[in-house]
């Protein structure tokens, strides 16, 4: 009775009730998308910044994170390859890296090289995708290389061009090879195009002296949350076989504090929306309560309990605050789907976005916490104050409120 | 419920009332020391000069108010020291008001209005819709208990007062000024109907009223001055 008493009196103030949804509405649509915005920025990031090349998530020998030397090697890595089968996880590529002097003609430069395995490496890493000329390195290949276009370039090498490589072994002697240049990747981070090269994982074993050991394991899943999800397994696992286990946060933590930083400050402004909002609704309901005390007063005079009255009025609040909330969440979440699927194009940003790994398009993310998060806390901070009124009806006096104008 | 022969029983009963409104300098003495039984079957008019009390002494023999002293006790129980909800409970069981203003619930339909009472007191869905159905025919209104007040006319909204206030079988019905919105053909026709459902159905009634047309009709005429009882005649 109360609840249907309750709905009826909303529609008493129609252009009111309507104004309050609207704004309701529509500050809800609004966080529904921004959040989803900035949560699909975030991935975008994640994936952008992980994916191109250190994976979801590593295991390493204990320290190589401080000091990635060549000598740190993954102990038992064979027994590691096997959280590939774990749940959340696709992939599992075995890696061994050090530094080298490329060498062509008069011209050498220092450069990173990555020794991996040409079929599962392309599985972890997005890099294989960027090769602009020739081919990613492939099975069967011996001794090829691929560089970022920057090296290439420094170094006057064309494709086919061979490559003096120079470094030192696993066991202090020099390692030397001449390779094969048979792919140039661009990735648009020109710090990764000058520095990165990759060659054949077994070839890079003979030439660095490591027999078959190798110094990280880089892992990828379906997506970024189900790798999280199996991040405590994969810690044991590496504990077991006396290893760590990196997330993506630790691989990455500038990521991971550019988007808290980010997060903190989108947070700020959220925040004051919604309290605005949260403030001009249950102003425009007090309103209405003070204007309707005389009626109240007739309904004690029937016998309406206080109690019962105020709980009518605090349903009013929480109909309309959930009606407001559920229609902005509808349409935000229809706004999103849609963007969700043209993405936004920021001009002028793409340089930055690069560097951050995102490319020039950024597509939203809806998910249930974006949709439900800002409109539920409108509609909890509502509901909660939305006591106030109800307190003030249940101190009406009969008389005195019959009395009211 | 009729009662045979002399032997009558106090509905209310109000012993050395007084109210003040107000401190000090300030201190209004609303009514000073009202003693008054309203007997099962009365149909009382309260009378007297504006700022007598009439209303004063309504709400407190309907429970809407505090009296500063004195005890009020409507069918047996008094009302001293009964909490907010009791109170409520008790207007809901026992009383049943009429006000100038007529007070009904503007979304609600006549048969709403009128079952409302029935639906706070936890009536039966059934038994609900019968009743509510009677009370507005009992009123003449059959016909229009889907008209919400909004399209009654004022005589139409105060016959869906009275039906309200009598659905719920109270003991006594109290009603301020109820006519004094109407005008003289329809406060006739509503004294018609209050005096009928009292001589046929055994109604208590007691009206505060400075209506000379609704005096006629009463039994017992109580006269007030200066928050005192001055006269009590019984035609
Ligand atoms: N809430 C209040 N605060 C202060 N004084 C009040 C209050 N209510 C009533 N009074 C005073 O109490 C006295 C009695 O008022 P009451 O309303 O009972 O008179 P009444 O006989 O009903 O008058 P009327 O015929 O004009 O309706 C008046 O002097 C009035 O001013
Ligand atoms: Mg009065």
């Amino acid at each position: 009775m109360l609840a249907a008493l309750a709905w009826r009196n909303i529609w008493r103030q129609p252009v009111r009730s309507i104004l309050s949804l609207i704004g309701l509405a529509f500050s809800s649509l609004l966080l529904v998308f921004m959040l989803s915005f900035q949560l699909g920025i975030y991935d975008t990031m994640k994936v952008g910044a992980l994916g191109l090349l250190d994976g979801y998530g590593q295991f390493q020998p204990v320290g190589y994170d401080d000091d990635p030397d060549i000598s740190r090697l993954l102990p038992n890595w064979q027994a590691l390859v096997e959280a590939a089968e774990l749940d959340g996880i696709n992939t599992a590529t075995p890696r061994a890296s050090s530094f080298a002097i490329m060498a062509s003609g008069d011209t050498s430069f220092g450069a990173a090289i990555i020794g991996v395995d040409p079929v599962t490496e392309p599985k972890v890493s997005t890099l294989a995708s960027t090769i602009i000329e020739g081919r990613y390195l492939a099975k069967g290949d011996e001794a090829t290389i691929v560089m970022g276009e920057g090296l290439v370039r420094n170094l006057g090498l064309t494709l086919g061009d061979n490559v003096t490589m120079l470094g030192t072994g696993n066991d202090g002697a020099v390692a030397a090879d001449v390779l094969e240049l048979v792919g140039i990747f661009s990735t648009g981070i020109s710090g990764l195009d000058r520095q990165i090269t990759q060659m054949p994982l077994a070839r890079f074993q003979d030439t660095f002296n490591l027999g078959d050991n190798i110094n990280v394991i880089a892992l990828r899943g379906g997506d970024f949350s189900a790798v999280l999800q199996a991040a405590p397994a994969l810690a044991h696992m590496a504990e077991t076989e006396g290893a760590v286990y990196l997330r993506w946060d630790e691989l990455q933590p500038e990521v991971k504090q550019m988007i808290t930083l980010d997060l903190s400050t989108a947070m700020l402004s959220y925040g004051v929306m919604i309290i605005v909002v949260v403030f001009i609704l249950l102003n425009t309901l007090y309103m209405s309560v003070l204007e309707r005390t005389r009626e109240f007063g007739g309904l004690m005079a029937v016998g309406m309990r206080p109690t019962q009255i105020g709980t009518m009025v605090w349903l009013e609040l929480i109909f309309l605050s959930l009606l407001g909330a559920g229609i902005g969440i509808a349409l935000g979440a229809g706004v999103t789907l849609w963007v969700e699927n043209v993405g936004i194009q920021f001009p002028g940003m793409d340089e930055v976005f690069r560097q951050w790994g995102i490319s020039g398009r950024v597509y939203p993310d809806l998910s249930l916490l974006s949709a439900v998060a800002g409109p539920g806390v409108i509609v909890i901070s509502i509901i909660i104050l939305g006591l106030i009124p109800y307190r003030r009806i249940l101190g009406l006096e009969p008389v005195t409120a019959m009395g009211a104008a | 419920m009729q009662h045979k022969g002399n032997e009558m029983t106090a509905i209310v009963s109000c012993k050395g009332i007084t109210k003040v409104f107000g401190k000090g300098e300030l201190a209004v003495h609303a009514l000073r020391g009202i003693d008054l039984d309203i007997m099962e079957g009365d149909f009382a008019t309260l009378a007297g000069p504006s700022g007598s009390g009439k209303t004063t002494l309504l709400n407190m023999i309907g429970a809407l108010d505090h009296p500063t002293e004195g005890e009020v006790t409507v069918d047996g129980q008094s009302l001293s020291g009964l909490s907010k909800s009791a109170l409520s409970d008790l207007r809901l069981q026992k009383v049943g008001f009429i006000f100038q203003a007529y007070n009904l619930v503007p979304v609600l339909s006549a048969r709403e209005n009128v079952e409302f009472v029935l639906r706070l007191a936890k009536v039966s869905v059934a038994e609900r819709r019968s009743r509510a159905d009677a009370a507005l025919a009992e009123v003449g209104l059959q016909g229009m208990e889907t008209r919400r007040p909004s399209a009654l006319s004022g005589g139409q909204q105060q016959r869906v007062a009275i039906a309200r206030a009598l659905v719920g079988r109270p003991r006594i019905v109290l009603a301020d000024e109820p006519t004094a919105n109407l005008d003289s053909k329809t406060t006739g026709e509503l004294v018609d109907l209050m005096y009928r459902l009292n001589q046929d159905s055994g109604i208590t009634f007691l009206m505060g009223t400075h209506d000379p047309r609704v005096m006629a009709h009463s039994k017992r005429h109580i006269e007030m001055e200066d928050g005192q009882i001055i006269s009590d005649t019984r035609s």
